[in-house]
């Protein structure tokens, strides 16, 4: 390994500089004062918790997980993801004042990177947790709470793709011989690597009935019209009824225009039961956000209520919100030199109270006066009466 | 329409390909001159392509500049980006192997392999149990064992004439190898009635 250079960070880490920070915090006030309005009530939970429930609980990979060991030699991880924190949280203390609980997040999580160094290992995300509503309203209101926060960021190209784990389970539990199969097929739709899954169908030597199906289905199933079009491959299965109960309530919600159907969908994230889905928008080469139902997670703290909620990754929504214009903020500065400080006092106080940002600032203290001005979209000079900055 | 920019790799695979998107009935000029060009627009059909060296297909993908792209199954194995692999296009066919010096083993001691692909190759002996190191080159990977680098060599092999005239013969077959279509994810929702019917039209072409 190469010597650590001094102005060097830990692989993925970054600083956010007052430009971006502001960015973040419009999206942050923007994304709070929309979900507030919704009845999700934000919460923070420690950047620091055990492996052996948080970490172990959640669906990150172990390789990506940054570990630490406390003083007493327990081995702790930086949280990976917002969901496990807080489903260990609502089933500990939450969920006994009341039922359903709506929760919302703004929380950097951390993930290691192996590949490619500068892609961020800390990152924003903003999201919900509905928990306590096994109902498809529930899931119904979360899907439509993503669509329509990401309007609110006026947010036009963006898609979402809604799959379900039950309906694919049971597909692959009913046209494949054993588990094993169904792991590897598994793995391979996660990857989306469809010329795989055909290589791994055919190995199988399945009977052809069998592999013929399943073949189909992949096909049909990645892009869904109508629910009912794949109802010849699954079982009488409750899992069909509710997503085209589901297709239902968001055509009511009239945002059908948005969701596409997939149920060749999976997730990395092991812990989602039930329908799930991504988002995608133009203007990043990656999936903006994603969520679903996690039923199983809740139950690794010993609660049975339902929970279901998405998350958005703020890097990513900034980048795809990047074209569109932010004002540059009014700001004034107040140089004055040392006898004058009162009156510069006086000065500033004025224009703040007014509702200005102003900057006071010594004049003598300036290494180089244009640079430094250049910042400014108002320059006051104490004793000089106004002068217009750039 | 969307315009929908393809990443193919330059050399023969692009005209293998360019091949085929002609016989799936793609508007597209019989000849192009491509030797210098990075780019190539296709106003009729609305396709832009970008010319790339094949180990940089993936990047290009993944990152959401192309929206598809022509890869070799090996650049996919080595490099493990996250895109979506549609269609083998069972074109430019070949397989990694390992390869060696005639009648030897590896060193007992310090058994080394030289390759292009270390990804690959570290899998490979990992899931066989054996202890080896990886030495990455750029090129002439024939060399390695007749200058006594590594005892075996991990590269692509399509005819087997590039280890006869090296002197050096196959020992272990590692995977097949042919080239895919990959798509972005981000693209495959937001572009997906174009993938769809380009991934259906070259699906007839397959051979």
């Amino acid at each position: 390994m190469s010597s650590i250079k001094m102005f060097e960070k830990p692989l993925g880490m970054r600083d956010t500089f007052p430009q971006i920070f502001e960015k973040v915090e419009t999206v942050r006030n923007t994304g709070r004062d929309f979900l507030c309005r919704r009845g999700y009530e934000f919460i923070k939970t420690p950047a620091v918790e055990y492996f052996d429930t948080v970490g172990k609980a959640s669906a990150i990979a172990d390789a990506h997980l940054f570990k630490l060991v406390d003083s007493q030699g327990n081995t702790l991880v930086l949280r990976p993801d917002m969901t496990t924190p807080i489903a260990r949280v609502v089933t500990s203390k939450l969920l006994k004042e009341m039922i359903p609980v709506r929760l919302a997040y703004f929380a950097s999580v951390f993930r290691a990177q192996e590949a490619e160094g500068g892609r961020p290992a800390e990152f924003d995300q903003m999201g919900i947790e509905l928990i306590g509503d096994n109902s498809v309203f529930a899931d119904a209101e979360v899907i439509v709470t993503a669509m329509e926060i990401l309007k609110h960021f006026g947010l036009v190209n963006f898609k979402m793709t809604i799959g379900h784990a039950g309906i694919l389970n049971c597909i692959l539990q009913d046209y494949t011989e054993s588990v094993e199969q169904q792991n590897i097929l598994r793995a391979l739709l996660v990857s989306r690597n469809y010329v795989g899954f055909e290589e791994a169908v055919e190995s199988f030597d399945l009977p052809k009935t069998k592999s013929d199906a399943l073949l189909q289905f992949i096909e049909e199933a990645m892009h869904v019209k109508e629910i009912q079009d794949i109802e010849k491959y699954v079982r009488k299965n409750d899992a069909l009824e509710y997503m085209q109960q589901l297709a239902k309530l968001l055509e009511i919600a009239d945002l059908a225009d948005y969701v596409a159907f997939d149920f060749t969908l999976s997730s990395h994230m092991s812990y989602y039961t039930g329908m799930l889905f991504e988002v995608f928008a133009t203007g990043s080469g990656f999936p903006l956000g994603n969520g679903g139902r996690y039923d199983g997670l809740l139950e690794v703290f010993g609660s049975k209520v339902g929970a279901t909620g998405f998350s958005i990754r703020v890097d990513r929504l900034l980048e795809t919100l990047d074209g569109q214009s932010v004002e540059r903020q009014e700001a004034t500065v107040v140089l004055f030199e040392e006898e004058q400080f009162e009156e510069a006092i006086v000065k500033v106080k004025t224009l703040r109270a007014a509702g200005k940002q102003a900057t006071l600032q010594l004049r003598s203290s300036l290494v180089e006066e244009e640079a430094f001005l250049a910042h400014f979209t108002e320059v006051v000079i104490v004793g000089q009466g106004d002068v217009d900055g750039e | 329409m969307n315009e929908l920019t393809i990443a193919m790799p330059k050399g023969r695979i692009f005209d293998e390909a360019y091949e085929m998107l002609l016989e799936a009935g793609f508007n597209l000029p019989e000849e192009v001159e491509m030797s210098r060009k990075l780019m190539l627009e296709i106003p009729e059909e609305k396709i832009r392509f970008i010319l790339a060296k094949p180990m940089d297909v993936p990047v290009y993908v993944e990152h959401g500049v192309a929206d598809i792209g022509i890869a070799g199954k090996d650049v996919l194995l080595e490099q493990q980006r996250e895109v979506h692999e549609l269609l083998d296009l069972k074109i430019s066919t070949c397989y990694i192997a390992s390869a060696g010096l005639p009648n030897t083993t590896m060193n007992e001691i310090a058994p080394r392999i030289a390759t292009k692909y270390p990804n690959i190759a570290m899998k490979y002996y990992k899931g066989i149990g054996e202890q080896v190191e990886i030495i990455e080159l750029n090129g002439s990977i024939e060399l390695a064992p007749m200058i006594s680098l590594a005892d075996r060599i991990v590269d692509i092999v399509s005819t087997g004439r590039t280890l006869k005239e090296n002197g050096l013969v196959e020992y272990e077959f590692i995977t097949d190898v042919s080239s895919r279509l990959i798509a972005n994810p981000v693209s495959y929702r937001m572009k997906s009635d174009r993938i769809i019917d380009l991934v259906k039209r070259l699906k007839k072409c397959v051979k």
